[in-house]
């Protein structure tokens, strides 16, 4: 076979190809040849929003059981092979979609395909792995609890979400992975690691009619399995009715603050102005959260923001660690003096155009490797359109002062927002005899075990 | 299999092409141009560190890295933000000077904020103000973090009073101490132009990198070379200590005093780490037996050679787990370091690890900033140019009998510091680790004489 794909795009000096597979695959060829490196990426559209409260964190777990042995690459053989071909694999799991990549020198790359055929076609999960890798997961869950801005930013999703399942820690929980067993994951597997569910990305220094005539030869013959689709409950969280607070306690003196809101979905026109306000608000010393708060008033060490855009609905996130001494109540109206600012006026001129030039140079260091320019085109392609991946500028640049103020108004209102704290324990005590007869709609701090 | 997987037999030739020029204030510069790169990256290192921060202001040397760039004589804080930030520009520093990246197109902008903050900083006092309650804040923090408390224990047993054993962001009784014109003297009298080594990486033109480097370092102080004093460290006896905290898991840290980074072995014990227990995905020994065989762990890893300095590094094998899990945890790591001292590594295991070095090293210098933190520790340690190409046919030279050796000279199971941080308490540890719950005398005896205070 030859064939010879036409550039659809170019994007950091590499020349972007597309073409699909007879069993569904979608094939990117990112070619560039800065240095002697390809990265293939593999990318399945199934992530913790596949799951339901009994399978929750399946997706996860599967993504370390795909090192564990298929057909032809017993276990261990994953990592034994890259290493011995001097290369780097790893994998990770979202809530939309689980990849896994390789770095190798351009003239061994071709191993990746040859591995990820097999575990797409033929992944053992046998039951003795399953039960050693169960113990790992678990100790990785368990990492994450000892962690105190992990529990709060899950504590505050949990309620952002509704009954979506982005509402659920990728990871999952301990007792449905205790649950969990090898035929859970089967289905699983079967239904979402199929060549018409994924999409190939392979970047870097390679000769693309050879590249794709490799995909073919290794990937070409996997045939989408026969599995009805079956969709799980997906309920787009309502509007809020209120603004809803939360907190938890930790052993430190630490007084951590989640503020978050429901958004939209990757790809909205939302998504597009909303990391125009992740920049505004938190992006550099200059941005107006980190000059009011940390460098002017103290009143945080730290503060960020975070567009989380996801295929179905979004969150945007704010986080701030309050400074020594700081009433919790202080930190929170500056906060929202700023926020109302937003609202209320339009963001100057010169301001709004230093953001857009602080998101048009980071797309510099978001394709400085192989394995960055692999990650930022797949993950647009497999959310959405890798297309996104080049308009981006194109619709950051469009964004009107007006249009920024609309979307403040419309979604950073109080009323939509969860609001949670983190707290020490001491502050939490005495505060607790203080307000011991009032009601408030606080939930109980999270436990410490299960 | 349709595809034989077999490492390249030759050893590749590896080399940072650059160039190295000695500037007219007496500082070192080093260009490494790359046509295409999307990113330059600037790091200029001044040779000293955290050992001039003088006794009781610890953290001294940090923070005038840390306080560079936040005002200069010519700029405001403001002002080097609003020139930066918009151009993907960003600048940190530390007790070891300044580093910096930007957009490849705009390196001179980061060339001349770079200079003017390494020699021109004012260390305003509202920044210093701030910067030392942020510090004070997170030192807070770190109090009562199990991780944070681990790690630095482990340290302190190990290196004892040195400057080693310590943060380098010091401690909040020094930290609070610190005023603006200590940093001010401080930078003025350590941060000279003899000391410094600066190298360049990006989509550049050589010939103008050095004449912008002229141009912004003219009034460089020159300074004179760092006197430097031969080290003092505990001898390498078992220790224990313990943080106590309620949480899931406990964070357990096995090791001793490592090598230099000149030391003769280390072709030989890089190969042994690769070996032990580290390298990619999970095919060394530790991780393959405490967490693929066991599941004892989400993280673990065992190594002597990334620490390597100018001063000695570590060797650390550590692990995140449960308690109940922490006996086997601490027997799996000795054993395992026993075994490598004792059974020489099979020829496949060892050919396993070399086919990674040899293959991985080229591919290690993607970006900009490695590539600079490269020439700048080839300077610091005198690599000849041919240094990489050098190091990979010494790791095909080593034979499993060299891995044993020197794991045998290197490594003491017996003679570990072992630090929990966690839901463990230091007699809890104590009667797992089964190490003397006193030091030894020989030990006493020589703390006494190096006690350098």
């Amino acid at each position: 076979m030859s064939l010879e794909l036409p550039v659809l795009a170019q994007k950091a000096g590499a020349a972007i190809r597309e073409h699909t597979l007879a069993s569904g695959l979608r094939v990117l060829l990112v070619e560039r040849h800065l240095d002697p490196v390809v990265a293939v990426m593999l990318w399945y559209r199934v992530g913790s929003r596949d799951e339901d409260e009994r399978n929750a964190g399946v997706s996860h777990f599967l993504e370390h059981m795909m090192f564990k042995g298929a057909a032809h690459f017993g276990k261990g053989e994953v990592d034994r092979v890259t290493t011995l071909l001097g290369g780097s694999n790893n994998a990770f799991t979202t809530n939309d979609h689980t990849a896994y990549w390789f770095e190798l020198a351009s003239d061994r790359w071709e191993a990746a395909l040859v591995i990820e055929a097999d575990r797409m076609r033929s992944l053992l999960l046998d039951p003795a792995e399953f039960a050693a890798e169960k113990a790992v997961v678990l100790e990785e869950l368990s990492m994450g609890l000892d962690d105190p801005w992990r529990r709060l930013t899950e504590l505050a999703q949990e309620s952002v979400f509704g009954r979506h399942p982005y509402r659920r820690p990728i990871i999952g929980h301990a007792d449905a992975l205790e649950l969990l067993t090898v035929e859970d994951m089967r289905a699983h597997y079967v239904r979402h690691y199929r060549p018409d569910n994924s999409i190939l990305v392979v970047c870097g220094d390679f000769e693309p009619v050879r590249a794709l005539e490799l995909v073919e030869k290794h990937l070409g013959g996997i045939a989408p399995p026969r599995v009805a689709e079956v969709e799980p409950f997906r309920p787009l969280p309502t509007e809020p009715p209120g603004e809803k607070r939360l907190s938890m306690t930790w052993d430190d003196e630490g007084q951590r603050l989640c503020m978050v809101w429901p958004s939209g979905a990757v790809g909205s026109a939302e998504d597009w102005v909303l990391d125009l306000v992740t920049t505004i608000l938190t992006g550099g010393r200059l941005s107006r959260l980190h000059r009011r708060l940390v460098l002017e008033q103290g009143l945080a060490t730290t503060v960020s923001t975070q567009n989380d855009a996801r295929v179905d609905c979004g969150a945007f996130w704010l986080m701030a660690e309050g400074a020594q001494g700081v009433a919790p109540a202080k930190l929170e109206a500056a906060i929202d003096g700023e926020l109302a600012r937003l609202r209320d006026e339009l963001v100057p001129a010169k301001e709004l155009e230093r953001a857009k030039r602080i998101l048009a140079s980071g797309e510099a260091y978001e394709s400085e490797t192989v394995s960055d320019l692999a990650e930022e085109i797949g993950e647009f392609a497999i959310d959405a359109d890798w297309r996104m991946s080049l308009e981006t500028m194109t619709h950051i640049r469009a964004v009107t002062p007006t249009e920024l103020r609309e979307v403040a108004r419309r979604l950073l209102v109080p009323e939509r927002r969860v609001v949670a704290w983190s707290l020490p324990k001491s502050t939490a005590r005495a505060k607790a005899k203080v307000k011991a007869s009032k009601q408030t709609r606080r939930t109980s701090a999270v436990r410490k075990s299960r | 299999m349709s595809l034989a997987f077999a490492p390249p037999r030759s050893v590749p030739d590896l080399a940072i092409p650059s160039e190295r020029h000695r500037l007219s204030c007496g500082a070192t510069l080093i260009i490494s141009p790359r046509a295409g790169a999307p990113v330059c990256a600037i790091q200029a290192h001044v040779r000293g560190g955290p050992a001039l921060d003088p006794v009781g202001r610890e953290g001294l040397a940090w923070l005038t890295g840390a306080l560079a760039e936040q005002g200069t004589r010519r700029r405001t804080e403001e002002q080097i933000a609003n020139l930066l930030e918009p151009a993907g520009g960003d600048i940190s520093g530390d007790s070891t000077g300044l580093a910096g990246t930007i957009v490849n197109g705009e390196w001179e902008l980061l060339a001349d904020l770079l200079c003017d903050s390494l020699i021109d900083a004012t260390y305003p006092a509202e920044q210093v103000r701030r910067q030392r309650t942020r510090v004070l804040d997170r030192l807070l923090l770190e109090r009562d973090d199990p991780r944070q408390q681990g790690g630095l224990r482990f340290r302190k047993l190990v290196y004892g009073d040195h400057w080693l054993g310590r943060p380098a962001y010091g401690n909040l009784a020094n930290m609070a101490r610190i005023r603006p014109e200590d940093l001010r003297a401080h930078r003025a009298t350590n941060w000279v132009a003899k000391r410094g080594v600066i190298s360049v990486c990006g989509d550049v033109d050589a010939a103008r990198v050095k004449r912008v480097f002229e141009r912004h370092l003219a009034r460089w102080k020159s300074g004179t070379m760092l006197a430097t004093t031969p080290p003092e460290f505990p001898p390498i006896a078992p220790r224990v200590d313990a943080f106590r905290a309620d949480r899931q898991q406990v964070h357990l840290y096995l090791g001793h005093l490592g090598i230099r980074r000149n030391d003769p072995d280390y072709a030989a014990l890089v190969l042994m780490d690769h070996v032990l227990g580290t390298g990619p995905g999970f095919a060394n020994r530790i991780s393959r037996r405490l967490r693929d065989e066991l599941g004892l762990a989400y993280t673990v890893h065992a190594a002597i050679h990334s620490s390597a300095g100018i001063l000695p590094g570590l060797f650390t094998a550590y692990i995140g787990t449960s308690p109940q899990h922490a006996r086997t945890a601490i027997e799996g790591f000795k054993e395992e370091i026993r075994r490598i001292q004792t059974e020489a590594p099979s020829v496949e295991e060892l050919e396993l690890a070399k086919a990674y070095l040899l293959g991985s090293f080229p591919m290690g210098f993607e970006r900009a900033s490695r590539r600079t933190g490269y020439l700048v520790a080839a300077e610091l340690h005198g690599f000849a140019p041919d240094h990489l190409t050098r190091l990979l046919h010494e790791f095909a030279a080593v034979t499993p009998e060299d891995v044993r050796r020197v794991a045998e000279r290197h490594l003491h199971p017996a003679a570990s510091c072992i630090v929990a941080a966690g839901p463990l308490t230091r007699e809890e540890l104590v009667a797992i680790a089964g190490v003397p719950t006193r030091p030894a005398p020989r030990e006493r005896a020589a703390r006494a004489s190096t006690a350098p205070r």
